[in-house]
C-alpha cells in the first residue's frame, strides 16, 4: 500500500526532527494501525465481557482469579484512558494515514503509468498471449476497442516498436476508502460534541397536569395533560402514552403523544416516553397567605412500613411548617396487601402531618385516612385529596450531533459501497509488431493473490477469444504450479 | 391466527426434514469424492491429480442435496411468510423467530454463493451448521412458538426489521466465510482433489464478507438510530451493542490485514474462525448479558 518512502533520518539531522520522523512513520505505518485496531479490539471485548457473567465464571473455575475478575468488574473501559488514548490515537492514524496516501492514490486514478516490462507479463499469476494477422496500429485499435467494449478506460504509450497499454475499470471505487475513513473519524468527533454540548435528561419525572422546566440553558419546560397505560393480561405493559405540550417562554409551542419508539422532537430537542408510575392531586392551604396550593406529588420514591410495598411520598411544606407524609393503597395481590397495617381501600390515602423545625404550634404527628374528594385538618392545615394521578418519566435529550452521525453513516456505508462492489480492475499489455501485417498482443492482469480480478480478467480473455477468433493462449501459472502456492 | 401459526409450525417441521436430508446429502457428497480419490490412487500406484472424474453416483448426491437444500429454503420461506401474516410482522422478534430466520437466509446465501462459485464443497460445512441451528430452535422452549405480542421498546416494526434483518444478513455471509476458511485450512498445504483450489475457498471467503461487513455497519447504525428513537440515546455501550461492535472490529482486522499487508490463505482464514466466534457470542449473547437487550425470550 502506498506507505509512501520517508527519507531516513540523515546523520546530520537534529533530535527533533529525528523525532518528528519517528512520529510520522509511526502515523504512516499501516502495520502500526493494524495493531491499533487489534487493541480496540481487544479493549471492546473486555469492556462487552464486563456486562456479561463470563469473568464470574472465570472467578468460579480458575483458581486465583478472583481478584482480577473484581478489577475487571470494576473498571469502567468505555470512560478509562486507554480507550480514550487509543480512539484519538485511531483518529489521527487516519488522518495523517489518508494525507499520506491521497496524492499517490489521486496519482494512479489521473495519470497512471502506462508502460510495462515484459517480465511483469510473463510473471504474472495469470497471462494471455495471442497473435493477430493485422499491422501493430490496428491490433492496438482492435485490442483498445475490446477492452472499452468490456467497460475498461484504455491509455496506450509508444514505445519504439511496441505499444504499452493500460486498461483500468472502477478507478473511483479506490477513492470509497476515504469517505470510510472519514465518517470514523466524524462519529468520534459527533461522540464528543454530543458529550460536550448536548445534554440527556434520563429520569425526568412529571405528574399529570404539571409543567416541568428542562433548564439546562433553555427557556423550555414540559406540561404532562395526560397520561395513559393499557395492560395485559399478565399484569406487564402494554401501551403507556402521555400527551404533553412544549412551552418556551411559557407559551405553547408544540403537543402531541409520546410513548416507546415515538418520541417528539421540538427543534433540536428530543422528549421520550420512558415510564411511569403513580402520584396524587392534593391541594392545602397556606396558612401564611390562605392561598390554595395544588400540589400534584409522584409517589414511589419512598416507602412506609406500614404499608411496606405501597407508594408513597413526602414533602416539606414550609410556609405551614409541617412535613406531610402520604401513603397510597397497595393494590397488587403479590405483595399481599391484607398483611398491610393501614389497610386503605382504593381511593383511599394515608395523609400524615409532622412538624418541621421552629413549629412550635404542633408538637406530635397526627394522621388521618381520607377518601377521594374530601378535606381534613391535620396541623391547622386542611388537606382535599383531590384525586389519583400519574406522573410520567419522560427523558429529555438535546444532541447536536445528530446531522454528523447520519451523514456519517452515509459516508460510511457508500465508501464501503464503492470500495467492494466497484473494485479498481487493471490490465497491462504489450502489442508488438512480428511483421508488416502481424502482431503479438500479451495481456495481464494486476490481480496478484486476487481470484476474483483474475476471473474478471478471463471473461474479458473470453470475450475476445468470441470476437477475434483468433488462438488465444491463456497462461495460468498458478494452476500449473499447483494449487498449494496461495499460501502466504 | 392460531391455525396459521401452527401451519408455520409444521412448514418448520418440514424444512428441518430436508435440512437434515440435505445435510446428509452433503456429507455423502463430500465423502463420495474422497472415497473416490482413494480407489483413483490405490489403482494408479502412485501420486494423481485428479480431475472431475467423480462417480455418477456422487454427482446425483452432489444434485440431491442442493434440491433438498432449496426445499428447506422453500419450507422455512413458507413457514416465515404464515408466521410474519399471523403476527402481522416479520418473525424477528426472539430467538425462536430470530433463529428460524437466520436459517432461511443462511441457507439461501450459501446456494447463491454455490451458484456463484459453481463449487458445493462449502455446503458440508454451513449444512450442519444450519441443522445445528434448526436443533436449538427445537430445543427452544414451546412457549416461544405462539406469536407475543412486541414489549413497548420493540414497538417499531420498519426498524425492527430493518436493522434485525440486516443482523441475520451479516451473521449468514460471515457463516459462509467461516464454512470457506475452514476448508481452506483443510485444502491448504495437502492436495485435496474433493475440494476446490485453496485460492478460491480464499476468494470466497473474502466476497462472503464484502457483503457481511457493509450489512454489519448497517446493523451498528441502525440499531444506534433505533435505539436513538427508543431509549433517547443511540450508543448506550449496551453488552450487546458492544459485542457487535467486537465483531465488526474482527472483521475490519480480516479485511485491513488483507488489503494492507496481503494477508491471504492460512493467517486470513483463522482470522475468520476468530470473526465467526465472535458472531456465535453476540447471537448468543442473551445468555450471559444482561442489560437492554435482554428481551430475546430465553433468559
Ligand atoms: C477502527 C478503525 C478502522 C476501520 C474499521 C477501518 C476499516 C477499513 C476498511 C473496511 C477498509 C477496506 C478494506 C478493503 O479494501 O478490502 C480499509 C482500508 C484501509 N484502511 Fe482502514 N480502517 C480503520 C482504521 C484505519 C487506520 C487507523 C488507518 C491508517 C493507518 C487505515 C488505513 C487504511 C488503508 C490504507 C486502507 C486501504 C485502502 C485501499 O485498499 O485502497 N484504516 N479500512
Amino acid at each position: 500500500m502506498a506507505n509512501v518512502s520517508v527519507p531516513s533520518p540523515a546523520a546530520q539531522q537534529s533530535p527533533v526532527d529525528v523525532v518528528v520522523d519517528r512520529i510520522w512513520r509511526f502515523f504512516v505505518s499501516v502495520k502500526a494501525a493494524i495493531w491499533e485496531i487489534v487493541f480496540l479490539t481487544v479493549l471492546v471485548l473486555i469492556g462487552t465481557l464486563r456486562g456479561s457473567s463470563v469473568p464470574q465464571w472465570i472467578a468460579d473455575h480458575v483458581p486465583g482469579t478472583s481478584g482480577l475478575v473484581e478489577r475487571w468488574y470494576a473498571w469502567d473501559v468505555w470512560h478509562s484512558l486507554p480507550f480514550m488514548g487509543i480512539l484519538t490515537l485511531l483518529a489521527v492514524a487516519i488522518t495523517i494515514c489518508t494525507a499520506n496516501r491521497a496524492p499517490g492514490i489521486w496519482q494512479s486514478i489521473a495519470h497512471p503509468t502506462v508502460t510495462t516490462t515484459r517480465g511483469f507479463l510473463r510473471n504474472a499469476e495469470l497471462s494471455a498471449t495471442m497473435d493477430l494477422p493485422e499491422s501493430r496500429e490496428a491490433a492496438v485499435a482492435t485490442i483498445s476497442a475490446e477492452l472499452r467494449g468490456a467497460r475498461y478506460r484504455v491509455l496506450t504509450e509508444e514505445r519504439g516498436s511496441e505499444t504499452h497499454v493500460y486498461a483500468d475499470r472502477f478507478r473511483y471505487g479506490k477513492l470509497g476508502t476515504f469517505p470510510f475513513h472519514l465518517a470514523l473519524i466524524t462519529v468520534l468527533v459527533g461522540g464528543v460534541v454530543g458529550a460536550k454540548w448536548g445534554f440527556r435528561e434520563n429520569a425526568f419525572l412529571v405528574p399529570e397536569g404539571v409543567t416541568r422546566a428542562v433548564e439546562h440553558g433553555t427557556a423550555v419546560s414540559v406540561r404532562v395533560d395526560d397520561f395513559q397505560e393499557v395492560y395485559r393480561e399478565t399484569g406487564t405493559a402494554k401501551e403507556f402514552r402521555s400527551s404533553i405540550a412544549i412551552l418556551e417562554n411559557g407559551e405553547e409551542v408544540a403537543a402531541g403523544s409520546v410513548s416507546p419508539n415515538h418520541p417528539l422532537t421540538y427543534g433540536d430537542m428530543v422528549f421520550y416516553q420512558s415510564g411511569f408510575g403513580q402520584a396524587v392531586h392534593i391541594d392545602w392551604v397556606d396558612p401564611t397567605t390562605g392561598q390554595l396550593v395544588e400540589e400534584r406529588l409522584p409517589l414511589g420514591e419512598f416507602q412506609s412500613k406500614n404499608n411496606p410495598d405501597a407508594a408513597a411520598a413526602v414533602i416539606d411544606l414550609v410556609p405551614a411548617g409541617v412535613q406531610l407524609t402520604i401513603v397510597a393503597p397497595d393494590s397488587d395481590p403479590r405483595n399481599q396487601p391484607e398483611l398491610d397495617l393501614l389497610k386503605l381501600r382504593s381511593g383511599q390515602m394515608y395523609l400524615q402531618v409532622s412538624p418541621l423545625p421552629g413549629n412550635t404550634a404542633l408538637t406530635t404527628k397526627v394522621e388521618s385516612v381520607i377518601n377521594q374528594g374530601e378535606t381534613v385538618e391535620l396541623g391547622g392545615v386542611p388537606f382535599t385529596f383531590v384525586r389519583e394521578k400519574r406522573f410520567t418519566v419522560l427523558q429529555v435529550a438535546r444532541n447536536p450531533a445528530i446531522p454528523l452521525f447520519i451523514a456519517s453513516s452515509f459516508l460510511l456505508v457508500g465508501g464501503l459501497a464503492c470500495t467492494f462492489y466497484f473494485p479498481h480492475r487493471r490490465i497491462r499489455g504489450i502489442i508488438a509488431g512480428t511483421g508488416p501485417e502481424t502482431s503479438q498482443v500479451m495481456l495481464a492482469p494486476m490481480a496478484r493473490r486476487d481470484w476474483s480480478a483474475a476471473r474478471s480478467f478471463t471473461s474479458v480473455v473470453e470475450r475476445m477469444r468470441e470476437h477475434l477468433h483468433a488462438p488465444i493462449v491463456l497462461v495460468d501459472r498458478e494452476q500449473s504450479e499447483a494449487a498449494t502456492s496461495t499460501g502466504e | 391466527m392460531e391455525g396459521l401459526v401452527r401451519l408455520s409450525f409444521y412448514a418448520f417441521a418440514a424444512s428441518s426434514i430436508a435440512l437434515a436430508a440435505a445435510t446428509v446429502c452433503y456429507l455423502i457428497f463430500a465423502f463420495g469424492w474422497i472415497r473416490n480419490r482413494g480407489t483413483a490412487l490405490a489403482g494408479a500406484g502412485g501420486p494423481t491429480v485428479m480431475i472431475d472424474n467423480g462417480s455418477s453416483f456422487t454427482e446425483s448426491m452432489g444434485r440431491f442435496a442442493t434440491m433438498l437444500a432449496w426445499f428447506a429454503v422453500a419450507f422455512q420461506g413458507i413457514s416465515i411468510a404464515l408466521r410474519s401474516i399471523a403476527a402481522g410482522r416479520l418473525p424477528l422478534s426472539n430467538m425462536y423467530e430470530f433463529s428460524k430466520t437466520f436459517i432461511f437466509i443462511v441457507l439461501l446465501v450459501y446456494l447463491i454463493f454455490e451458484r456463484w462459485y459453481g463449487v458445493k464443497q462449502v455446503g458440508t460445512v454451513v449444512l450442519p451448521l444450519a441443522l445445528a441451528m434448526a436443533g436449538y430452535v427445537w430445543a427452544l422452549p414451546t412457549r416461544l412458538r405462539e406469536v407475543d405480542p412486541l414489549v413497548p421498546a420493540l414497538q417499531n416494526i420498519p426498524l425492527m426489521t430493518i436493522h434485525v434483518s440486516m443482523a441475520i444478513i451479516a451473521y449468514s455471509t460471515f457463516a459462509v466465510s467461516f464454512a470457506a476458511a475452514v476448508l481452506y485450512l483443510i485444502a491448504k498445504d495437502r492436495n485435496i482433489s474433493w475440494l476446490p483450489k485453496p485460492a478460491l475457498l480464499d476468494d470466497l471467503a473474502y466476497r462472503a464478507v464484502t457483503i457481511g461487513f457493509p450489512a454489519m455497519t448497517l446493523v451498528l447504525i441502525l440499531g444506534s438510530v433505533w435505539a436513538y428513537r427508543a431509549w433517547g440515546t443511540y450508543w448506550q455501550w449496551d453488552p450487546k451493542e458492544t459485542a457487535a461492535l467486537f465483531t465488526w472490529l474482527i472483521y475490519g482486522v480480516y479485511l485491513h490485514t488483507r488489503s494492507l499487508r496481503g494477508w491471504r490463505g492460512t493467517r486470513s482464514a483463522v482470522v475468520l474462525l476468530v470473526g465467526f466466534a465472535a458472531v456465535m457470542f453476540t447471537y448468543y449473547g442473551n445468555y450471559f448479558f444482561g442489560g437492554l437487550h435482554a428481551y430475546g425470550g430465553v433468559r
